[in-house]
């Protein structure tokens, strides 16, 4: 039997519903060198900035149980250099690109959306209201429904491409930001961001990462994220592509089952550059096994029925 | 990139200072270059998460074997310390930039402590019939080196000379004391070796210099060198998550003529000019 894989989140059409998380992937060609990247549904991209970034000081990496921290701080050439450098390179790796952008207000977030051109690879904008790592901007406007309505209003103004909203988990409220991004142009939803955490080196009594905080991933993070795409789903009716902590196509399976339409993978990759096409195959067996004909069988199964049918809505 | 190494030797060579001895049998010995680095998972579990960076110490491309020197600092290399030899590890690699290879001239290889090991790989890739080479060590205590491969340097036939802080091998003090009487000129000949080594600095040829050792070390080293306009070649240490240049957790910071700059120490590293790094970030 053959399952389908294909996966379309609003307008955001994937030959299979896996793709990398930003931050984890560079601009792809680190591991374009393991795999053909076209076999993955897409790549999300590392978050560009108006402006080049210099990012945070060393050390910017702490290990946790099954986890880490990172506080990289948006290290990136900035818009210009990636128009420029990246893009035509991403154009040559033959897969849907997902441009992960920040700003530091709505001014900028206007106009990183408006730059990027909708006749190439891109495929998608993911709009991070949720970077941890940086002073202002970034997670401030994630925490809050408001702003976050605010960001995602603007940036829709200024592009016809799909717009995935990527939320913090950092927050009491997860349908709330949710429903703020959904009522404002977001087309996808994508979280979870990382969990904002902190070490301290017992032998010199100061934190491990120069920036004190970081942001947590791994598999550490796996149960708040599916609880959370459980939370979103249930709240908005929007695609959701969830991540956090996924390294194997079981975790993906679960992620699905909570309502997650696509996934991405983060932190696997690190330690395991061919996770995202173990997890592909995982999935399309685990189908073909339970006799879905579709992946998309599999989203939001764990949602008790009286709820799914109530109104026709979730 | 991804090879299934087996384990062919895997020994503890000392007790005091815990510092094991792998080697393995794989795809990566066919490339490997000086300098570079292994990366390795030491768990089948998620608990340590992430791959362990390892330098090169000996690469054997007629036998497919590289050996690897490392010491066991937490629970990563504990762990690594349990595997067995006839077992496979999951090893990423060769990583990185690794160390120019002189054709001829003179090389100074410069280690503090557990530095000396990828300081080995280019010591042997060198040609020691054109290029006159000298180890300068320094470390905490004869014991360390009884346990650190000393027999390895003594095999390799060449010039060494050792400093340690407590006196009980070779001179008393630090590395950077050997290097800097290495490098005390002599008239204004460039890079002089006068006294040390019979022959060594006489003429023309030219000195580099190639260290590796903690942060404060090489800083000094580069110091030293800089002084005596040696060419000076650094291997950098950070904490590293995916060791392919993705994920920018293991940066350094470079002055370049747009200013400072990050480099990715795992790809664009590990080894760097010396006189690139900017050595005090704030």
């Amino acid at each position: 039997m053959k399952v389908d894989l294909t996966t379309n989140l609003g307008g955001l059409k994937l030959k299979n519903p896996v793709l990398t998380a930003s931050g984890t992937f560079g601009f792809g060609e680190e591991y374009a060198r393991f795999y053909d990247l076209s076999l993955l549904g897409g790549v999300t991209v590392k978050g560009i900035t108006l402006q080049p970034r210099i990012g945070n000081p060393v050390p910017r990496i702490a290990e946790t149980p099954s986890g880490m921290l990172n506080a990289v701080g948006l290290e990136n050439p900035g818009l210009e250099a990636f128009l420029s450098t990246c893009l035509p390179r991403l154009e040559r790796l033959n897969t849907a690109v997902i441009v992960n952008i920040s700003g530091f207000s709505l001014e900028e977030y206007a106009q990183l959306a408006a730059a990027l051109p909708e006749d190439s690879c891109i495929a998608a904008i993911e709009v991070n209201i949720s970077c941890p790592n940086i002073k202002d901007g970034g997670m401030a406007f994630g925490t809050d429904p408001r702003s976050a309505g605010k960001v995602l209003a603007v940036t829709r103004k200024q592009t016809r491409l799909p717009l995935i909203a990527k939320l913090s988990p950092n927050v009491t409220d997860i349908g709330a930001i949710a429903k703020a991004v959904a009522d404002n142009g977001a087309d996808i939803i994508s979280l979870i961001n990382t969990l904002l955490g902190m070490r301290i080196d017992i032998k010199t009594g100061r934190p491990v990462l120069a920036n004190t905080m970081g942001g947590l991933s791994g598999p550490a993070v796996l149960p708040v994220a599916v609880r959370m795409v459980y939370q979103v789903y249930k709240a908005v009716r929007l695609p959701i592509i969830g991540m956090g902590g996924i390294s194997c196509w079981q975790d993906a399976v679960e992620f699905m089952l909570a309502g997650a339409a696509a996934v991405s993978v983060g932190t696997a990759n690190f330690v395991n550059p061919l996770a995202p096409l173990e997890i592909i195959h995982g999935l399309e067996a685990y189908c073909r096994e339970k006799g879905y004909h579709s992946v998309q069988e599999l989203v939001g199964l764990a949602h008790c029925k009286e709820e799914l049918t109530n109104d026709g809505k979730r | 990139m991804l090879s299934q190494e087996k384990i062919i030797s895997h020994r503890l060579l000392g007790l005091q200072h815990g510092i094991h001895q792998l080697v393995l049998r794989g795809a990566i010995a066919a490339t490997a270059q000086p300098g570079q680095f292994v990366h390795l998972k030491v768990g089948a579990t998620t608990e340590p998460l992430l791959r362990r960076p390892i330098s090169i110490a000996r690469i054997d491309r007629a036998r497919g074997e590289i050996t690897l020197f490392y010491r066991v600092a937490g629970r990563g290399t504990a762990l690594l310390a349990g595997a067995k030899e006839g077992e496979t590890l999951s090893v990423l690699g060769p990583v990185g930039k690794g160390f120019a290879l002189p054709g001829e001239g003179e090389l100074l290889l410069v280690a503090g402590g557990i530095g000396i090991f990828p300081l080995f790989s280019l010591l042997e890739a060198v040609d020691r019939s054109r290029v006159k080479v000298k180890v300068l060590w320094g470390a905490e205590s004869r014991e360390f080196f009884e346990g650190a491969g000393l027999a390895v340097l003594r095999e390799l036939d060449v010039a060494y000379e050792v400093a340690t802080l407590d006196g009980s091998l070779g001179q008393k003090g630090l590395v950077t004391d050997l290097l800097a009487s290495n490098l005390r000129r002599e008239g204004g000949g460039q890079g002089m070796l006068p006294s040390v080594m019979p022959g060594f600095g006489r003429g023309d040829s030219v000195l580099r210099v190639a260290a590796c050792g903690p942060r404060g070390m090489l800083k000094a080293v580069t110091e030293l060198c800089l002084r005596q306009a040696v060419p000076v070649e650094v291997c950098l240490e950070e904490r590293m998550a995916c060791g392919v240049g993705a994920c920018l957790g293991c940066v350094c910071t470079v002055t370049t003529a747009a200013g400072p700059a990050r480099r990715r120490v795992c790809t664009d590293g590990p080894v760097f000019d010396g006189r690139e790094v900017v050595w005090d970030e704030g």
